[in-house]
């Protein structure tokens, strides 16, 4: 029996000092609802929120959302999967639906990442790692990201340009997406001139910290029809974790936990990489996104840097990636940004995405990466 | 010829049999086996050819170190402590220095180290006094007095923790007095000179406390030394008067204790300022 | 020596290879190695992960090893802020297992990555605390 979905909302992504964390979920749930045909609030059986508790000082926040939106008596709990929050909770979602515990179910991915200081949230996310032996000496995320940057140029030849190419990309596309925190397209020059953050890391090879919220309603196959005459069905999950720290995983230029999820999920979708036709990947820096295109076969092994420069992520190439801004347009609010990916994956499958549509999309990709690593869901999605 | 002794006084009979035998001389029954806790240490003493710094060099060479002694005038009475350490089967370098001058320290650490291939102790011990009331204290009475009282353990002080830092561990013990701890009419220098190597003393416990170097200081009150002969009786009867054993300390028990403070059974005392003074103020 | 003086900022004041920093005091780097099976770990870890038995002993590693990757840090998170910009190196080890550390004493345009290097146990110096950390220097 196949999980599909009928509704979507998607909040803006941004500074979004004009709402509290349960406000901000109120606005994609509201969406997703009325994007439904007849749905009403009172027909969902259960309500799962993918977030990160340590950025908000509200504690517990499964319990304020689900009273917020207005989902109190129903049953609700919390995912967490450092950023890959909100696709853990669509897992979840997905095996309540399956099992036949719940009928439909609610996912909200939510997140207020601003209410810290750069400072903090830079040693909150330096913690990712293993704190026992690295975030003693100053780790930071970006830090991570360069030790794999730095690696990959060495192995492979990838070059501070090919990775700043994603950067442009995502913000051409990011330029379309109303909903995303940057709105202006960025020249090469600027990004390669940036500041750097971690060497070889700069500014502009960063997706900032971002408020956000977004929501996706799931229900079975029997009763899919009733609520959208177009719900997209999972084809494949594949989730799959990885060492905590980079010191004991086999090398610095993959993430493990990306290929292996990916296998999953083309297994049991029964599809190729060379199927997909859309996917929204896990670009929190730009080497991310390269490393992204080789774990999920869209390349060979260290062809990633090759693959941005031949513009075959952009619509009209091999797959385009990212057509919504990705993380870096969007901004990642952690548990936000795997329901995020859904949504704008089954808007390219329903050929809602306007600008952005990708032509006769019918089968699509998330990668959704928890920490440096330690957590990766894919899904394929189908029309 | 091999005797299997059959009970644990014939043990012991045996023992000093065997030694009486083997080594003769009252010497060496002076310095048993079991007094040895500075084996293998290697040592500098300030001023060690004279009084108090001699017999504290020759009481260290006793317990089982090498010691280095520097010497300014005093040639032939450092020959002497050094045949003394010598008569105990320890080595002795004795090397002219003047403690105020710090290439003449570098010098003497360097050789030290060299001839006994590292460091473990050093005792400042080195100091002269310029007895003036302020009013007729002249500058150079002021500065000869802190340079070599003060400035000299500064200078010593500095090396030595040099060289026990990278080694992550030492032994620095330097000779105050009484004098430091009260003020004594007279010796205004003397006694500014004297509770500067207190506080010195305090601060270097702290700063070498994480290399386990141990920082300590010995503060004496009247002792018995060649010098102190000439001084005349009834200063001296004063002296004892304010003790309250009724003496005046030997050299010896101020070396008792400096030897002390060097062996690993003080190993958790550091920064801490010993009166040695048979109760002369307290 | 408790396990709380050992890096900058420590987070995991409590564990059950607190004797690591006693032997970083002494100048040691030391590891574990699992009395049933005999796999050995760097950073040091109480359980094995192989087959899961409970008791290790310690065993001493060089030091001595090869260049990963590295990164020099320049936006630093709350507490490194008086020490920006400071360069992290991954470190491969001679005898297995990783480390991460600061790069001291090695000019920028030398570090590239496979270099050979040494990794020293060392103290801050100059503040009256003790803390204890280790530094990626030439070997």
């Amino acid at each position: 029996m196949k999980v599909g979905i009928v509704g979507i909302g998607h909040g803006k992504f941004g500074n979004r000092t004009d709402a509290t964390v349960q406000e901000l979920a109120f606005e994609p749930f509201k969406q997703a609802i009325e994007d439904t045909k007849n749905l009403r609030r009172d027909d969902i059986d259960a309500l799962v929120v993918g977030s990160v508790p340590e950025y908000h000082m509200q504690r517990s926040l499964p319990g304020v959302v689900a009273e917020y939106v207005g989902m109190n008596p129903k049953s609700t709990w919390l995912t967490e999967a450092a950023c890959a929050s909100g696709s853990a909770a669509i897992r979840t979602a997905y095996m309540a639906i399956k099992s036949g515990m719940h009928n439909i179910v609610a996912v909200i991915g939510v997140q207020k990442m601003r209410e810290l200081s750069t400072g903090e949230i830079l040693a909150l996310m330096g913690r990712v790692g293993d704190v026992q032996w690295e975030s003693i000496f100053g780790t930071t995320f970006p830090g991570y990201y360069a030790l794999y940057a730095n690696r990959h140029m060495y192995e492979f030849g990838t070059t501070k340009e090919q990775m700043a190419l994603v950067a442009v990309k995502n913000h051409y596309y990011g330029s379309m997406n109303p909903l995303a925190f940057f709105q202006k397209e960025v020249a090469l020059e600027r990004v390669i001139g940036s500041d750097d953050v971690a060497f070889p890391v700069s500014v502009f090879d960063c997706c900032a910290n971002a408020d956000g919220a977004a929501c996706v309603i799931m229900t079975n196959e029997k009763l899919a029809k009733k609520f959208n005459d177009t719900p997209i069905w999972f084809e494949g999950l594949g989730s799959a974790s990885a060492e905590m720290s980079l010191l004991r995983r086999p090398n610095l230029v993959e993430i493990p936990s990306a290929i292996e999820a990916a296998k999953q999920a083309y297994a049991q979708a029964k599809v190729k990489p060379s199927d997909i036709q859309v996917a929204d990947v896990h670009d929190c820096f730009t080497i991310a996104e390269i490393m992204a295109y080789e774990n999920l076969g869209f390349c060979p092994k260290g062809k990633g840097g090759k693959f941005i420069e031949e513009k075959q992520s952009y619509i009209g190439g091999k797959i385009p990636v990212n057509v919504d801004g990705g993380l870096k347009a969007k901004g990642h609010p952690v548990g936000a940004t795997g329901v995020s990916m859904t949504t704008e994956i089954v808007k390219q499958l329903r050929g809602e995405a306007g600008k952005r549509q990708v032509p006769g999309a019918e089968v699509g990709l998330t990668h959704n990466v928890g920490g440096i690593g330690q957590y990766t869901f894919v899904q394929i999605l189908r029309r | 010829m091999k005797i299997i002794p059959k009970t644990k006084i014939m043990n012991e009979l045996l023992l000093k049999f065997y030694q009486l035998v083997i080594f003769g001389g009252a010497n060496y029954l002076k310095s048993e086996d079991y007094k040895m806790e500075l084996k293998g240490k290697s040592a500098i003493v300030t001023g060690g050819s004279l009084g108090i710094g001699a017999t504290i060099a020759v009481e260290l060479a006793r317990n089982g170190a090498n010691v280095a002694i520097n010497y300014r005038k005093h040639d032939t009475e450092a020959k002497e402590v050094a045949k003394n350490i010598e008569k105990l089967g320890r080595k002795c370098l004795i090397i002219k220095a003047d403690v105020s001058n710090y290439n003449d320290a570098e010098d003497m650490f360097k050789k030290t180290i060299k001839e006994f291939g590292g460091l473990d102790i050093l005792v400042c011990n080195a100091g002269i006094n310029r007895d003036r009331v302020i009013w007729k204290m002249n500058e150079n009475d002021w500065d000869s007095v802190i340079n070599v009282n003060l400035k000299g353990y500064f200078i010593y002080n500095k090396l030595a923790a040099i060289h026990f830092k990278d080694k992550r561990s030492g032994k620095i013990v330097n000779i105050t007095s009484i004098n430091g701890l009260r003020g004594k009419f007279g010796q205004c220098n003397y006694s500014a000179s004297k509770g500067g190597i207190i506080s010195l003393t305090k601060a270097l416990a702290k700063e070498l406390g994480k290399f386990n170097v141990n920082v300590n200081a010995v503060a004496p009150g009247m002792v018995m030394t060649e010098m102190a002969k000439n001084i005349p009786s009834e200063f001296l009867q004063k002296a004892i008067d304010e003790t309250v054993l009724g003496r005046i300390a030997t050299t010896e028990d101020i070396a008792n204790v400096v030897v002390f403070l060097c062996s690993d059974k003080a190993r958790h005392i550091t920064g801490e300022i010993i009166k040695v003074d048979g109760g002369q103020y307290i | 020596m408790p396990f709380k003086y050992f890096g900058k900022i420590n987070f995991t004041p409590y564990t059950k290879v607190d004797k690591f920093a006693d032997f970083l005091q002494e100048g040691k780097l030391m590891g574990t190695q699992c009395k049933k099976c005999g796999e050995r770990y760097f950073p040091p870890r109480a359980d094995c992960l192989k087959c899961m038995d409970d008791t290790f002993e310690w065993v001493e590693y060089s030091g001595k090893g090869t260049l990963n990757s590295f990164t020099t840090i320049y936006a630093a998170p709350k507490g490194f802020q008086d020490i920006a910009p400071y360069t992290l190196g991954v470190v491969d080890l001679k005898e297995g297992g990783r480390l991460i550390a600061w790069i001291k004493d090695i000019p920028k345009n030398e570090i590239k990555i496979g270099m050979p290097i040494k990794v020293v146990p060392r103290m801050f110096e100059e503040i009256p605390e003790i803390k204890l950390y280790y530094t990626i220097e030439k070997p």
